[in-house]
């Protein structure tokens, strides 16, 4: 039980060939294509980020709903939740080249009324503060939940547990405001003329599914390796309850949205539908809705599709790449305002993939992969379920 | 003609269910269990499955046709009117389609349920023993005629060998299904 998960040298490998793969692309695309390397850099960064959000906040709902079927995987989202503090240091160049990305930090944007309206929220100082502000909680939050479980594993009992539930639903109040917050701030501020009142719900649909997404992925994927011996149907069969509901709660948020905004047809809201809709972006609108709704929930209305790894792990990726459909539509026509992918687009997203890998898996094998003195440990081992 | 059943009754949920799979491993055929909440370990061992989601499902694809056939045609078959620059198949569909499919399969699952349980408003619970409602557990075998003496003190000492709290012998109600999904 107490198998502590260890790294092998072809991982590492691996990991390090991809980000290096990542920064060759970003080298490039700084070189020869400079929105381009900006657009990416916030995606990439936005995208992990999300994922460890979205995994720390499952790991609070855990905590809250006392949970015992999932208390044997709580390291896993624990350990995702460490990339968190690397999010918050490779995303300091957007601080810098916010003008390159964001329309109201150019030195003119003042001359335009609608920016100037917003300067007392968009503007530098607030800006960096918030940044600040928001990675400090939410560091300080993973990461105190790891150290009381980690403390859990040594002194046992119950104070830490209690403890851990605590800090979940504080937690989630400040998720609720700081990631609003921090979307309306990095993705949102992009079409600085339009807003939405659902994009920061619509976001957080999102970092919770994709998070939701990850953490089940990785579960299959230490299993396979002969890690989490005690995994069954029942607990993949809860996964994909959690998978199948959070994508219809992604589809209702963006469906929102959408058809508001849609049946509303006010210019300055149709605006930015526009170029996504019926300009060049048109083939991801839909592949968006199709992998990122129809994918999960056709197969996953059977439960009993849902139990098996061969069905689980398709979907799984195949949102993966979802999500970046999500985010290159939400990002790229207010930045590049052309659909570009090409070896910038591709190897960035590697590049990340592999440093997240990295980061995830350093994690992992820090700690014992099984919280061993979990009160619900158990319960989980002996997860049953008709 | 009446049956007559044996009717277990056990008071915790634990003993009940190791009750159910002692029972039933010593060959005993159990006609039926009732609980005052399910106990998904007991339906584990039964193999008691519904298929009543597999019916909700139906009714709701169902429901999303049939709205969309009305809105099809009360919208752009048979009054076609131009709104608002909208076409006349449109995305406002959505909205009523996914509310109707909601109301159609949740009111025929509903109206399908009390039709196999054949309950009903302003009819008389058929209970075999009303404190299945509260707090107890039971569990009915079936008290065959051709049963030997010694069969039927088998199965009565092995109910209260498991934790049984009280043994009754109670005719079967009428009007009782003895399958209960």
């Amino acid at each position: 039980m107490d198998k502590q998960v260890t790294l092998s040298s072809r991982f590492k490998i691996l990991t390090v060939v991809l980000i290096l793969i990542g920064v060759a692309a970003l080298v490039t695309g700084a070189f020869t294509d400079s929105p381009r390397f900006w657009a990416n850099l916030l995606l990439n960064n936005y995208y992990f980020l999300t994922v460890a959000i979205g995994a720390t906040f499952w790991l609070a709902i855990q905590y809250v709903s006392g949970s015992g079927w999932s208390a044997g995987f709580l390291r896993i989202p624990m350990a995702m939740g460490t990339f968190i503090p690397v999010a918050a240091i490779t995303m300091l160049p957007i601080l810098f080249g916010a003008g390159h990305i964001y329309h109201w930090a150019h030195h003119d944007a003042l001359l335009d009324p609608v920016i100037a309206h917003k300067a007392p929220y968009l503007n530098m100082p607030f800006f960096v503060a918030r940044y600040i502000l928001f990675f400090a909680a939410w560091i300080l939050i993973a990461l105190l939940l790891l150290r009381y479980s980690r403390k859990e594993d040594e002194k046992g009992g119950l104070d830490y547990f209690h403890k851990a539930q605590f800090l979940s639903k504080v937690y989630i109040f400040v998720l609720a405001v700081s990631f609003s917050l921090s979307a309306f701030d990095w993705i949102m501020s992009i079409d600085v003329h339009w807003f939405s009142t659902i994009f920061a719900v619509r976001n957080f649909a999102m970092a919770f599914f994709h998070g939701t997404v990850i953490v089940t992925l990785i579960v299959i994927i230490l299993n396979k390796l002969g890690y989490l011996p005690f995994l069954n149907p029942s607990h993949l069969r809860d996964f994909s309850k959690y998978i199948l509901v959070l994508s219809m709660i992604w589809t209702y948020m963006w469906f929102a949205q959408y058809i508001l905004i849609w049946y509303a047809n006010i210019p300055e809201e149709t605006v930015y539908y526009l170029p996504r809709t019926k300009g060049e972006f048109k083939p991801f609108f839909y592949a968006e809705l199709i992998i990122n709704f129809l994918i999960p929930f056709i197969p996953l209305l059977s439960g009993k599709l849902g139990s098996r790894i061969k069905i689980l792990v398709p979907i799984c990726i195949a949102l993966i790449i979802g999500q970046w459909i999500d985010l290159y539509q939400q990002i790229f026509p207010g930045t590049i305002h052309h659909f570009k992918i090409g070896f910038i687009e591709v190897g960035s997203f590697i590049g990340f993939l592999g440093l997240f890998s990295l980061v995830v898996g350093w994690s992992l094998s820090r700690t014992p992969l099984i919280p061993r003195r979990h009160p619900y440990l158990k319960e989980c081992t002996e997860h049953q379920r008709v | 003609m009446s049956k007559i059943n044996i009717i277990g009754v056990y008071s915790d949920e634990d003993v009940f269910a190791d009750a159910v799979q002692k029972i039933k491993d010593s060959g005993i055929v159990i006609k039926n269990v009732f609980m005052p909440f399910p106990v998904h370990r007991v339906f584990h061992i039964l193999g008691l499955e519904t298929r009543l989601p597999v019916m909700t499902f139906i009714y709701g694809v169902i429901g999303v046709g049939i709205t969309f056939a009305f809105l099809f045609w009360t919208s752009v078959v048979n009054y076609p009117l131009k709104f608002g620059g909208k076409p006349l198949n449109s995305l406002s569909f959505i909205i009523i389609m996914f509310v109707m499919t909601i109301f159609v399969a949740t009111l025929l699952t509903f109206m399908t349920f009390f039709i196999r349980q054949k309950i009903g408003p302003g009819k008389k619970a058929v209970m075999i023993d009303p404190r299945s409602i509260d707090d107890k557990f039971l569990i009915v075998i079936g008290k065959d005629p051709s049963m030997k003496k010694e069969e039927i003190d088998r199965i009565t000492s092995l109910i209260k060998q498991t934790g049984a709290e009280e043994i009754n012998e109670r005719p079967e109600p009428e009007d009782f299904k003895e399958e209960n999904d």
